[in-house]
């Protein structure tokens, strides 16, 4: 008996091991789209040379072949595509849990290049070797797509036409309670007059006054770990206009070791020594930061603008009442006027198409009708039935309709068809996206050459440190120049040689 | 298998023989063997990534040195390898002797129901991820709300910011490791204890030896083999201080002394794509690894005539 439990042991952990290897032969045989489906197929036709739908394979976050809805929304799709003639068959890629970007790149490096793939960072690596198609000439040819892109995507596209992503101009806005915001006394005046020292007294204000009336909030304004959202608020008023930005004599220098970051800083350590910036801001992530407003303990946090607001405003209105709705607040006004600036020298992520894909224009159709109407019907708002439902002429979101969110585009133009009852996003979210609008810059910048990524990544922790430590008082703002100076010994003065060839 | 080896036994037909009379046991170990080939040996050969630039379409180009180049070249490299060893000779210092006290200590205790709730109680951190244990250790010491600064306040004290601290970051590294691990290990100390005759012990009580002097004379001495196994085992992941930890305890005003060689070879290496750069120093620290296993192995043989085999 004993052995034969042994045996069945053994011919178990045998199977387990074999299983494995036999996995990973059949992901090698998929490598590069090279299945028998794809073969029959040719590069413009939309099926087969049999008639059956050609398959694409797609790798994507949050798209997973063993989630249901995800299935179901591929097939839904793969619907919607047919009555296009666009006979497609789709194969969800899943890649392991844990970070995507970096998944994403082993599965690449690997040689399993799906036909169709979302990346969340790490393409840069991936485009140079050649193993993206640039997107330009079939942006050409499409006009749904040419529609669809904003001014920022367009930039985009022209420095790096690998990745399509077609959203609205993200960015990180201030937010506040509404009634703590109308009840303060400096609160018309910052909207008024936005000025940094506007800006300072009514922080100050919600620190010193009990808004609660239980104490609350102890401190006006927290953030998570860094201060990339307060310079969301102050950047563009102390001068910071860019990653780059011109100096006394016209010549480019990095913002973050300029004058006017010097100034910045020291405006900074003023909001903690007064105990108007969360002393703990360091140690925040940012479910403590959001904990922390929703519970008052904070007066202002900084969100991104559109879907996160819309998040905040419900979660405030689900803590503390209705009347709680959240009032988004313009960018500090001084030297400039702004949010953080958008980098336009590539999209952060998107969507690529692999250039060894023998179905490169079949792909692009699918990425085209995505942002059509609709495709945008479909991606928006979900199942009909089921995340909406149509009466009257009109389109009622469900309950369900809170668990749906776009998975591939968010087309700044597009209208439904049918009038929606209820409005997608709530009236803050809808604000923080005009004013994104409203307040858009466009970043100086360029993309960090391989050869330097070393000593930036030396010089970057150099001033997170630098930062951290004048802002908390560890360090006298005077302290900034021996930063400077290690800053340009680190590397930086070959760097700043390099932009100013770059950016002329 | 030592007689399967055995230069007397080299017989093919003897061979044959004791397989087939162990074949049981020959084949419950193939698994075993099976996965280290497969997933610890097998994958060694990727190793030669570190001297090649790696291409995803053709063969990849050879470029001998030149990633351990970039890696000793960059500014920060030294840095980071200051850190790392700092935090593990930290870690090993003061961690490596806790459990050994700890398995000691639940050694003595006499009620087998109190004892089994003190080892789940000391084994439980282990099962915790370093997220959730970070998310703990930022309340805990928390300028405002942390139970330590409440406690240094009540005594007239004044609360310091660990956290952000440069100069007490490290230990909070060292102290929130021997939180999570000091129970888990202790183990297999336990185990070792429970197999120390007990006629030592009784031949010690008649002697007239207590508690402490039977812990020093018989306990400790017995345990000195598996003291220097596990402590030479320990020396392999030297250069390993723990990324997780790191990664998740780490903020804006401690970078210079927490950033570590897995943390600068996770930003620079794989989130910047750079899969051969991040070999070559995986690499490096295999080697540093290897040289302290065989050389603590050797030093342990020649002074106590014990090691790892």
């Amino acid at each position: 008996m004993k052995k034969i439990l042994a045996l069945l042991l053994i011919i178990t952990l045998m199977f387990s091991l074999i299983g494995c290897g036999k996995a990973k032969q059949e992901d090698a045989s998929s490598a590069s789209g090279n299945t028998s489906n794809t073969e029959n197929s040719s590069e413009n036709n939309n099926e087969t040379k049999d008639g059956e739908p050609v398959k694409l394979r797609i790798v994507m976050k949050d798209l997973s072949p063993s989630n249901p809805g995800d299935v179901k929304y591929i097939e839904e799709l793969e619907k919607a595509l047919a009555k296009k003639d666009i006979n497609v068959k789709f194969e969800i890629v899943e890649t392991p849990s844990g970070n995507y970007a970096e998944k994403l790149n082993l599965l690449l490096l690997g040689e399993d290049i799906p036909d169709i793939i979302y990346f969340q960072g790490g393409d840069k690596q991936i485009a140079e070797q050649g193993i993206l198609e640039d997107l330009t000439p079939y942006i050409e040819k499409s006009e749904i797509i040419q529609k669809a892109m904003l001014p920022h995507n367009k930039k985009r596209m022209e420095n790096y036409p690998y990745l399509i992503w077609l959203k609205p101009i993200k960015t990180k806005a201030p937010v506040v309670r509404s009634d703590w915001f109308e009840a303060s006394k400096t609160g018309k005046a910052l909207l008024d007059n936005p000025t940094i020292d506007n800006y300072y007294k009514f922080l100050k204000e919600l620190k010193e006054k009990d808004f609660s009336g239980d104490g609350m909030p102890k401190y006006g304004l927290t953030v998570s770990g860094n201060i990339i959202e307060l310079d969301s608020i102050f950047n563009q008023a102390f001068g910071i206009t860019g990653a780059w930005v011109k100096d006394s004599e016209g010549k480019y220098v990095y913002g973050k070791v300029s004058e006017f970051e010097k100034e910045k800083l020291a405006f900074y350590h003023k909001l903690y020594k007064e105990g108007i910036l969360d002393p703990e801001y360091l140690t925040k992530k940012w479910d403590t930061k959001e904990k922390a407003f929703y519970d008052n303990t904070v007066g202002l946090i900084i969100g991104s603008t559109g879907k996160v607001i819309d998040i905040y405003d419900g979660k405030m209105k689900k803590a503390n009442g209705q009347e709680a709705s959240l009032t988004v607040l313009p960018p500090a006004k001084g030297k400039g006027q702004g949010y953080l600036p958008i980098d336009v020298t590539k999209e952060s992520r998107g969507i690529a198409i692999s250039a060894l894909s023998p179905n490169k224009e079949l792909a692009f159709k699918v990425i085209e009708f995505l942002a059509s109407d609709e495709g945008q019907m479909l991606d928006r708002l979900g199942f009909e039935g089921e995340h909406y439902e149509v009466k009257d002429g009109k389109i009622h979101l469900t309950e369900k309709s809170q668990e749906w969110f776009a998975k591939f585009f968010e087309v700044h133009s597009w209208e439904p068809t049918k009038k929606i009852a209820t409005p997608l996003l709530s009236e803050p979210a809808v604000d923080s996206m005009k004013k994104a609008e409203k307040y858009y810059v466009e970043d100086t910048n360029f993309m960090i050459p391989e050869g330097f990524v070393a000593s930036w990544d030396a010089m970057t922790n150099l001033y997170k440190e630098y930062s951290a430590d004048i802002i908390t008082g560890k360090k006298s703002i005077e302290e900034f120049d021996t930063f400077v100076k290690q800053w340009y010994e680190a590397g930086g003065k070959e760097i700043t040689e390099f932009a100013n060839k770059l950016l002329k | 298998m030592q007689n399967l080896l055995s230069p007397k036994k080299r017989n093919p037909k003897r061979i044959i023989n004791k397989l087939k009379e162990d074949w049981i046991l020959y084949l419950l170990i193939a698994p075993c063997i099976l996965y280290f080939i497969l997933f610890h040996y097998f994958p060694l050969i990727g190793m030669k990534l570190a001297f090649e630039d790696y291409r995803i379409i053709g063969d990849n180009v050879f470029v001998g040195f030149k990633h351990f180049n970039t890696l000793f070249k960059s500014p920060a490299f030294f840095k980071v390898l200051k850190n790392t060893v700092i935090i593990s000779t930290m870690k090993i210092l003061i961690c490596f002797p806790i459990p050994i006290v700890l398995s000691l200590l639940i050694n003595e205790i006499r009620s087998s129901k109190y004892r089994k709730y003190v080892q789940s109680v000391v084994y439980l951190p282990h099962f915790l991820s370093w997220v959730v244990i970070a998310g703990i250790w930022i309340s805990l010491l928390s300028t405002s709300t942390g139970a330590v600064n409440q406690i240094i306040e009540a005594f007239n004290g004044t609360p310091v910011d660990y956290m952000t601290s440069k100069k007490h970051i490290r230990w909070v590294l060292v102290f929130s490791e021997m939180w999570r691990s000091a129970g888990w290990d202790s183990i297999i100390y336990l185990a070792a204890i429970t197999k120390i005759s007990y006629s030592l012990y009784e031949a010690a009580m008649v002697e007239g030896a207590n508690r402490w002097q039977q812990t020093i004379h018989i306990t400790l001495p017995e345990l000195r083999a598996t003291i220097v196994t596990v402590f030479i085992l320990n020396l392999g992941f030297f250069m390993n201080a723990g990324f997780d930890q790191v990664y998740n305890m780490m903020n804006d005003s401690v970078i210079s002394v927490v950033d570590i060689l897995d943390t600068y070879v996770y930003r620079v290496g794989l989130a910047n794509g750079q899969y051969a750069y991040a070999t070559a120093a995986s690499l490096f620290k295999g080697v540093i690894g290897i040289i302290l296993i065989s050389s603590t192995h050797m030093i342990s043989k020649k002074l106590t005539g014990k090691g790892i085999w």
